[in-house]
């Protein structure tokens, strides 16, 4: 009897981690495709502040009616699209984080279900194919809390631009560098490698 | 395996890649004795707070260790001051999801609380939140997060009776309030320190602060503009910092603090760029409530403008002035500036609108010293032999600053004292303060306001009983100047007020000055004394300002006496033609303006200006302190002895009742006073057996007391040279022939005319 729960539970570890392998793929091309869009965004708002601060009137331009209002209008329609586009990509990585921490929540409660007849030292005893219940647990949750707060993270950095602090949608595609955490990647490559094994002995 | 229940858990730091997932890493056994799950919820609970954990096996399994992160701690939690914990002060909890919770948001800039809407930061609290285990009244801190919420105060949590449980997606998150994080550690911070005798100059300036922000309607609809600016006076050490600080904690105020140095700057334009940046500090702080900029020393940022000497200080000063009148009533900060020198203040600074009250701290009174003592003695052990109002009542001229240091010298005297092997033997136990502490200390630590000042003498004690004879005198003295503080409400109730002023007057040499040590060292006022060469300056108007810097002094430290001896080569008499216009006659006006004059300046004011009326009509008090109150209304005033050894020469206007009230004649001694006088001399003389000292006191008639003192050094002397250095007592014969060589200093002319005087002066009294 005691190995039809923990296998259940195995169950469900193996289709954490499947989900986790699926969406750690799509979250590292979204970012790709999100970097040029920020560095896009960055240079409008570069754009847009060298504009403010020329007078067209001296400028060989002066003939040209109403040109630092079109000008205006225009970059301010292209950041407009570019962001547009980068919530698009957001809305595709909070698909990504949901799916994962629905998984998760999905296997708590397995664990919890299970857990009167699973003492502690069956969940902490590790074998040469599979690593411990309890560390897979640890590394799926460690796996779900990056993912969220790196969600959370990018779009604090998207919400709090504004459209009169050109400076700091400038710096914004930097800042949107910094918040990339290779160690946090390759935590869960290490992970999924880790439970390569465990996954191919279904 | 070793007995869990009895092993300590080693606290090791926690690892970095646990950092802000709440586990607490233990060994599995622990977590099967406590009933465990992975990831479930357990309180660690230290004396002085608490963290909510989830539980969670060490990846290497070993026993006997713990590590947590404080993600959600009580706010005075601190984790490494404790390397070792009990099994007992684990519990493991029991929570189910939530379905509500309402907290506070602290973020990290004033500008973002400003800017952000507080949906925002709801839903991005909210999103922090997720996954946590939340605990009522805890802080849940979020900084690792990278947001600009940096702590989430928990209010209250809605799951049944558990005060905890797990922030999930469902969960609704009642936003309380966003402050930024200054605000909350301003509200944490410890209780206020505690001010003693301070309540009536509190009052005010707490009011200032707090009325805007209490009742900004009826302000409003009243039309009024709050007072923005107060200005403390008062002599250095009083407490007014302290007392601006306290008002500050008490009333969760920030406080910006501007002072001379800081400010002034080497470049031009420096200094005045430096203030304004202050008041641009102090408005952005009163944004996110009441804020205080205070002005500590503001007689040395803001001079009196003068000539064109020093420019940039008038501009500093002008631009002090010009800020001041830009903060409008909307602007919510308060200004309060603090200086011992109101008189160098640029006058401009002291109108409404800018100082609009002028809030004046004295030299603390009776009572307000015992409420400070009080206050500084809480923290020590105090012996039950320390009588603090016998203290209060030592310790005049001392301000709040004096007394701490008294306090503080007092208990270290104690711990020289307990060092030195002495405890048994003095009768303190482990270390307590005992009023012998409080007297050594009190000789270490002399009034502040005394320390720079004219006039400040260090005698010798001298007590009634070395003084022959007289007695009568000393019966006048003592009611003078004994009585009223010893007796304050019997003279009360008598309706008479202690005298204003005694002349001592006689023959030299009768004892004039020692009865004035002894009356002023028998009571506990403050002695002062000055003599004409002190007083006499080669420039016109210094002896003038002298005296009144002496007179100053002698009320802030009141009850004081002020000695003047041989006050008639200082005054003179106005009649002369020699001293018409001269220095003696204006040391003289100085004299009878401060003996009657009409009052003094509003800034030497001292506690509060009742009456004796008043004191009288108010409901009953306690015993003690209506009798403090009774003996610091009779003893405000100074009390001036003067002495003198010729009446004649005195201006007539000082010797009238008011002024001089009591004109005190000490004669000459007479028999028995001589034979006291001779005693009292010879006491630690060997005598031989034939002397009489009787027989002596009969033949030494017109001796004046110095005379008789004379008298026995000389014999004892001539015995000396007459039998060697090694002669064992002094024979009758000795001072028969000193009596024969030296003749009394006093003529019966000069009696005569003494009693003259004093004859007159009854009759006018």
């Amino acid at each position: 009897m005691s190995q039809q729960p923990s296998s259940l539970l195995h169950q469900e570890l193996r289709k954490c981690f499947r989900v986790l392998e699926a969406n750690q793929n799509i979250w590292k091309s979204v970012l790709a495709e999100c970097t040029p869009l920020m560095s896009s965004l960055g240079n409008l708002a570069e754009q847009l502040r060298a504009l403010k601060n020329v007078e067209l009137v001296n400028t060989p331009l002066a003939q040209f009616p109403d040109l630092k209002e079109r000008l205006q209008y225009k970059l301010i329609q292209a950041i407009d699209t570019v962001l547009g586009k980068l919530s698009e990509k957001m809305y595709a990585l909070q698909l990504v984080r949901d799916s994962i921490s629905k998984q998760l929540l999905a296997v708590v409660q397995q664990y919890e279900q299970k857990a009167d007849s699973l003492d502690i030292h069956s969940c902490t005893t590790r074998s040469a194919i599979s690593p411990s219940v309890a560390d897979m647990l640890e590394w799926f949750q460690d796996a779900e809390r990056y993912y969220r707060v790196q969600y959370i993270q990018r779009k604090n950095l998207l919400q709090i631009l504004k459209p009169d602090e050109l400076v700091f949608m400038e710096t914004a595609p930097k800042r949107w560098a910094t918040l990339d955490s290779p160690r946090g990647e390759e935590n869960i490559s290490d992970v999924l490698h880790q439970v390569s094994f465990f996954m191919s002995s279904d | 395996m070793a007995p869990l229940k009895d092993m300590d858990l080693i606290v090791l730091p926690p690892e970095s890649v646990d950092c802000g997932t709440q586990r607490c890493r233990m060994g599995p056994t622990l977590m099967t004795e406590l009933g465990l799950k992975l990831g479930s919820p357990l309180l660690i609970l230290l004396p002085e707070g608490a963290c909510i954990c989830t539980a969670w096996p060490r990846s290497d399994l070993a026993e006997g260790y713990l590590q947590f992160h404080t993600t959600c701690a009580t706010s005075d939690f601190n984790s490494q001051r404790f390397s070792q914990l009990r099994l007992a002060q684990l519990k493991p909890l029991t929570c189910s999801r939530l379905k509500c919770l309402r907290a506070n948001v602290l973020v990290q800039s004033a500008e973002y609380k400003r800017t952000t809407s507080s949906q925002f930061v709801q839903e991005l609290a909210k999103e922090l939140l997720t996954g946590l285990y939340v605990h009522e009244k805890h802080l849940v801190n979020l900084a690792s997060s990278g947001t600009q919420i940096q702590f989430v105060e928990v209010e209250n949590v809605n799951s049944g009776s558990h005060k905890a449980g797990l922030v999930s997606a469902d969960t609704f998150l009642d936003l309380g309030s966003v402050q930024t994080v200054k605000q909350y550690q301003r509200k944490q911070k410890t209780p206020v320190v505690q001010l003693g005798g301070a309540e009536e100059v509190y009052a005010p300036l707490r009011e200032m602060l707090t009325l805007p922000l209490h009742y900004p309607e009826s302000l409003r609809r009243l039309g009024l503009a709050c007072p923005r600016g107060a200005l403390l006076v008062g002599p250095p050490g009083v407490g007014k910092t302290q007392l601006v600080r306290s008002v500050a904690q008490e009333a969760g105020a920030s406080l910006v603090t501007v002072s001379g140095p800081v400010v002034v700057g080497s470049r031009p334009g420096e200094s005045e760029e430096n203030l304004r940046r202050a008041f641009a500090q102090a408005q952005e702080a009163a944004r996110d409530g009441p804020c205080i900029l205070f002005m500590d020393e503001v007689d040395a940022l803001c001079p009196r403008r003068s000539g064109s000497s020093s420019a940039p200080e008038n501009r500093l000063v002008a631009q002090l002035l010009t800020l001041m009148d830009g903060i409008g009533s909307d602007e919510g900060f308060v200004i309060i500036a603090a200086t011992n020198q109101p008189d160098a203040l640029d006058p401009a600074l002291r109108r409404p609108g800018r100082f609009d009250r002028e809030v004046v701290m004295g030299v603390p009174t009776l009572k307000q010293r015992f409420q400070i003592l009080e206050c500084v003695s809480q923290s020590v052990p105090l012996s039950p032999s320390v009588d603090l109002m016998s203290l209060a009542e030592m310790t005049t001229g001392y301000v709040g600053a004096d007394l701490s240091a008294l306090c503080r010298e007092a208990a270290l005297q104690a711990i020289l004292h307990t060092a030195q092997g002495e405890a048994s033997e003095m009768g303190s136990k482990d270390g307590s303060v005992d009023m012998v502490h409080f007297h050594r200390a009190l000789r270490l630590v002399p009034p502040s306001c005394l320390r720079s000042g004219v006039g400040v003498v260090d005698f010798k004690p001298v007590s009634w009983e070395q003084i022959g004879g007289l007695e009568d005198v000393k019966l006048k003295l003592k009611q003078s100047i004994e009585w009223p503080m010893k007796f304050p409400e019997a003279l009360v109730r008598m309706g008479v007020c202690r005298p204003r002023g005694v002349l001592l007057y006689g023959p030299p040499g009768c004892a004039k000055t020692t009865l004035v040590k002894a009356a002023a060292s028998s009571s506990h006022c403050t002695f002062l004394t000055v003599s004409g060469a002190q007083l006499y300056a080669p420039y016109v108007g210094d002896s003038g300002r002298a005296l009144a810097q002496l007179f100053r002094q002698a009320r802030a430290c009141s009850p004081s006496i002020v000695f003047l001896d041989e006050i008639d080569s200082m005054v003179g008499s106005r009649g002369e033609d020699s001293c018409q216009g001269g220095v003696q006659a204006q040391v003289l006006s100085m004299l009878l303006n401060e003996l009657d004059g009409v009052g003094f300046k509003p800034i030497e004011r001292r506690g509060s200006a009742r009456t004796t009326l008043q004191a009288q009509r108010e409901e009953p008090q306690p015993l003690g302190e209506q009798q403090m109150e009774l003996q610091e209304l009779c003893n405000k005033d100074v009390m001036i002895v003067a002495a003198t050894n010729r009446p004649d020469a005195l201006d007539s206007a000082l010797l009238r009742p008011g002024r001089l009230d009591h004109i005190i004649y000490v004669p000459p001694p007479d028999t028995q006073a001589r034979l006291a006088i001779l005693q009292l001399h010879t006491e630690k003389m060997p005598l031989n057996c034939d002397v009489c000292l009787k027989d002596l006191a009969t033949q030494t008639q017109l001796f004046s007391g110095a005379d008789l003192e004379n008298l026995c050094k000389e014999a004892a002397l001539l015995a000396l040279h007459e039998e060697g250095m090694s002669v064992s007592c002094v024979k009758q014969k000795y001072f028969l022939g000193v009596l024969q060589r030296v003749s009394p200093s006093l003529s019966p002319h000069q009696l005569l005319q003494y009693q003259q005087v004093s004859s007159w002066s009854q009759s006018s009294s």
